[in-house]
Parts: structure tokens; sequence; C-alpha cells
């Protein structure tokens, strides 16, 4: 599983402050922080920079000054993607395009026009679609009207959009569903998501093993890359492959082996009923390791 | 080929609670099949949905004619009122303790408690006593209406996040069951119900998801009734297994329309009733005693 890591994202105050000062310095250290544990793309977060769109050339460069790392290109606006895109060292992502009229026109002719990855979401005009069903729908209009611009499926990553599990928990099961059904429907596709909003709204201490647990669950079925908080160490090492018995108790429970949670470890036990809470089967409450 | 209907059954079953008690107790819940479908299914739907009607602790001032007129000369006497009620064929008293609120005319809650008493003396059938979900003056009010009744397992809400702990202690202490209510949100509902079955347990304990009236959200609020009763029911969640009030008389009356024609405000509330007992409501909470009317020859 490549990870991108999300922390430089003009949401955090720190960010945005780094941003407004044009502090080299700490946008670098944040930068190199990420690089330095391994994550396999930095996200620009610029918002939708409607101001000044060139604010996505200058971090872009001044990230790269320091480390070597694919960027991933991260804001609704066009025009700064393409600032990030003039200046990019290594083969950027675009993050993102969807099936939104604006995006067809004027954000997926980027990808064509710089010959570099993009990430696709279901998102159209209409909305997030609803199920699994509908997401499929959506993305297979989007990425053949991404193919009629000359980007084939090896360069889509393909986005299911995660809503939170307090607020949409069908939503969650939608998401592994059309993971699934992915490789079927647009053969050669990459995908992604936003991990961490699958834990958005939920007790800041509970965050992690959502996102962790959700991670493994989707990889599970072919997911290719996550947009992640990189400085969950325990996330890194599940995707690299350092947990395999925690990995192996989240395989069971997906597979309805009879796993009683009461009979594991405390660690073990947690990742089992948020397993249990993310296929579905139990409906989520804020207190769902408590019970 | 004769057609067979398919016949389901569940593992999950409502808890059964109590209010009330010798011979003024009424028994809901303890069904193990989805509402009214006793009949298709296998399974029991053992106490039928019972009905509350509504008495305030202080005389309505915003109330459409029609709907005070049958208690016009008792308005201002809850025990009268609620006696009144009682003659209608109610199976509890739902007594709103309005005045209490801060908004109002700040009841002392000593005050609240000694009117709880004179009108569960009044009558012989349970009580429910609702506050008016004022986080912080609530637990004072509930409290001492739990203690100048102890013993007489009443029915005492809401309680919500913000204050559960007091006002479950005290029903606890003195032997109440209480109501959990959560806006219109099953996973708020359900951390609710975990945390205040750390006190009290399931058998105490009704829950209150809200219910709007008819052409005011109800979708939202009867799915979010109808998925309780299948997570509890069909899913065996626990936590979710406690039986259903639907309070929507008041919901109902406020709005323009029913308070523009009879007819009209009747039928609103029957078919805002309909609603919720298809949804899985356990009591209803009403105010038109036509409505109560046709709505109980429903039941039974």
């Amino acid at each position: 599983m490549l990870l991108i890591g999300e922390n430089i994202h003009i949401i955090a105050k720190q960010v945005s402050d780094a941003v407004d000062k044009q502090d080299k310095k700490a946008l670098q250290q944040m930068a190199k922080e990420q690089a330095d544990v391994g994550v396999d793309y930095v996200d620009l977060n610029v918002g939708p920079a409607r101001k000044n769109p060139e604010i996505m050339g200058w971090l872009a460069e001044t990230i790269q000054e320091v480390v070597e790392c694919p960027l991933a290109l991260d804001s609704t606006n066009p025009l700064a993607v393409e600032a990030g895109l003039k200046v990019a060292k290594w083969p950027p992502l675009i993050n993102s395009a969807s099936g939104k009229g604006e995006s067809k026109e004027r954000m997926l002719p980027l990808a064509a026009q710089y010959k570099c990855e993009v990430i696709l979401s279901v998102l159209t005009d209409a909305g997030i679609p609803s199920d699994a069903e509908a997401r499929a729908e959506s993305i297979m209009e989007t990425a053949a009207y991404a193919n009629e611009l000359g980007i084939e499926n090896e360069r889509l990553w393909i986005d299911p959009i995660l809503l939170p599990v307090s607020v949409a928990q069908q939503g969650v099961v939608a998401c592994m569903e059309f993971t699934q059904m992915l490789p079927d429907l647009l053969p050669g596709v990459k995908s992604t998501i936003g991990l961490s909003n699958i834990s958005n709204g939920a007790p800041e201490e509970v965050r992690g093993i959502l996102n962790r647990t959700y991670m493994v669950m989707l990889e599970r079925y072919g997911m290719h890359s996550a947009i992640v908080d990189a400085f969950d160490a325990e996330l890194r090492d599940l995707a690299r492959g350092k947990l395999p018995g925690i990995v192996e108790v989240i395989h069971k429970v997906m597979d309805g082996e009879d796993v009683d949670p009461a009979s594991l470890p405390p660690k073990e036990r947690d990742y089992a009923k948020t397993t249990k809470v993310l296929m579905g089967e139990i409906l989520y409450s804020h207190t769902w390791l408590e019970t | 080929m004769t057609f067979k209907a398919p016949v389901e059954s569940y593992k999950g079953k409502v808890a059964e609670v109590t209010i009330g008690k010798g011979k003024r107790a009424v028994t809901i819940g303890g069904e193990n099949v989805l509402a009214l479908n006793q009949a298709f299914d296998e399974g029991a739907f053992p106490h039928p949905p019972k009905i509350a009607l509504e008495v305030w602790d202080m005389e309505p001032q915003n109330w459409a004619p029609w709907v005070l007129e049958p208690y016009k000369d008792v308005a201002a006497d809850p025990a009268a009122w609620a006696k009144r009620c009682e003659e209608l064929g109610a199976d509890l008293v739902y007594f709103y303790l309005i005045s209490a609120d801060p908004n109002e005319k700040d009841t002392p809650p000593e005050q609240a408690a000694e009117l709880v008493k004179q009108v569960y003396e009044a009558i012989s059938i349970p009580m429910i006593v609702y506050t008016t979900g004022n986080e912080n003056k609530d637990p004072a009010v509930l409290a001492k209406v739990a203690e100048a009744l102890s013993g007489e397992n009443l029915l005492l809400g809401p309680v919500i996040k913000e204050n559960f702990e007091p006002i479950a202690n005290a029903a606890k202490e003195h032997g109440h069951c209480v109501v959990s209510q959560a806006p219109v949100d099953i996973n708020l509902q359900k951390e609710l119900n975990v945390k205040l079955s750390r006190i009290l347990s399931g058998d105490r304990i009704v829950l209150d998801p809200l219910a709007s009236a008819l052409g005011y959200g109800i979708e939202y609020c009867f799915s979010v009734m109808e998925r309780t009763k299948h997570v509890g029911i069909q899913f065996q969640d626990a936590m979710m297994q406690m039986p259903v009030i639907a309070n929507f008389g008041g919901e109902v009356w406020k709005n323009k329309e029913p308070k523009e024609r009879e007819e009209l405000g009747i039928a609103w509330e029957e078919v805002t009733a309909i609603n919720y007992l298809l949804a899985g409501a356990n009591i209803m909470v009403m105010r038109h005693p036509e409505v109560f009317k046709i709505v109980k020859g429903m039941i039974t």
C-alpha cells in the first residue's frame, strides 16, 4: 500500500500560518518529517487558493528544495494545481479531479497536458453516489471521459469518497464493495482514499484505530494507496507488513470466522471490534471499543 | 402452485420495561418481531403499544381552541387535568414540567416535585414526567421528583448526553425508569445507551429518538426509529433493545395547519400516530382525545 502523507494541509493552523508568512523552514520541516518516515508522496493541500493560486508553485518548490519525494498537488482550483505542475521535479499526482462538470473541463485536461497521474473521484454534479453500484456507474462515465482525453486507465487513481463512519456507516461498507469491483470495472486503474475521513468526528484518542483497521481491510480488497496521517507509526507498520498478527485478526473477522473479541489480547481485541463495526455488523457509536 | 409467504424470525428481543407499580403498572416492549408483524412472522408482540395523554404543569397559552376545549375547565389544575385523561382511558399520564424551565416560570425543583406528587396521588394510572431538556436545570428538578415519589417507578426524562449521570443516579436510588434522548441520531443514541447502561439496566430505560410531525421531517424520525428496531431485533444489539417512546402530540399541534382547522389537525395527529406505530413505537404521547380514541381503537 502506497502512502500519501496528508499532513501539509491548509486547514491545519500551523500550515496556514506558515503559508501566510511564507515561512519556508516550517513547511520544509513538515515535509522532511514525512519523507523521513517513508511516505511515498507528500500531499500539498492549499485549499481552493482563489486569491493566490500561485502559492502552490511556491510551496512545491519550497518542499522540493529539501525532500526527494513526489508531490500530490491538492486543490480544487485548476490554476493552483497547474502552478504546481509547472515546477514539479518528480512525476506528480493531481489531487484531484472528479465527474463534476467544472473538474472535467478544467482539471482533467491538465493531467492530459502534463502527462501525469491523477486522482479521480466518484463525485459528480449530483453529489456523492449513495452506494457501491452508484459509485460504479459514476466512475465508469468519468473514466471514459478521461480516456477520451488521452488519459489511460493506468494513470487514474480512483477515489470512492469516504464519509465518516459516525455519520454514514453504510458508506464505509459501500466503499469496500466498490474497491472490490474496481478491477473488473476499469482494468489497470489504481486507487486511493482519504483514509482519515473515516474517523472524522470520532473522539481523538480512537481515531487512529479506525484509520488503521480500515486501511488493512481496503488493502485486502486491492486498494493501491491511501492518503494518511504520516505520523501514525502503527499505521505505517501495518502498511509495511510489520504487524502480521493484527492483519490476521482483521482478516479473520472479515471472513466471518467466529472470532470472540473477549478471548484476544487487548490490542487484537480492539482491532477485532473495530473490524466488526467497519464491516457494518455492529452499529457504530463512539463507545464501540467499550462494549 | 400456491403462494407461501416467507416467515421471518429474529433472535433479538426488545427489553420489557414496567412503569408504575402494583395495580397501576403497565409493561411495554418484549417483542421479537418488527412492529405489527406478529401476524406474519414468527414471534410475539406481547405488549401492544400504550398511549399517554399530555398534561401541563401550567395553563397552555398557544394551544388550538379545539385541542384545549376538552381540557379547558381543568387546564389550570394539573391534578384535575390528569384525572380527565384517566377518565378518557389513557394508559399513562405524560406530565410536562414546562414551567420549571428557566425560560418559562423557572419553578423551583421542590415546588415542581410537590406538584408531581399531587398529580400522582389524584390518579391511579402510571406517570411519565418530562422536563424541557434543559441541560442544567433538569437534573435538579428530576432528582427532586425522583425523591418525592421514591419507589413509585415513574418514567423520568429526558436524559441527554450532557446530564444523564445525575438523573440516572437519582432514578437508580429511588427506583424509577428514565428516557434516553438523542437528537434523531442512531449513533449518538447508542453511545448514550452504552453510558446509561453502566448505571441502569436495560429494563429501566426507554428511548426517545425524537418524533417530529407529519410534514416536518417525519421521514428522518421514522427511519431512525425503524432502524433502532432493526438493530435491536434483527441484529441483536443489546444497546438498542430498549422500548421506544414517540412524543409527537406537541410537535403536531404547534404547527400552523393543525391550528387552522380542527378536522385537519385531528387527521394530522392521527396519521403521525400511525406512522410511529409502524416504525415501532411502544409508547405514544398524544394530545387530542378524539385522535386518542381512534388510535386506541386501532391498537386494541
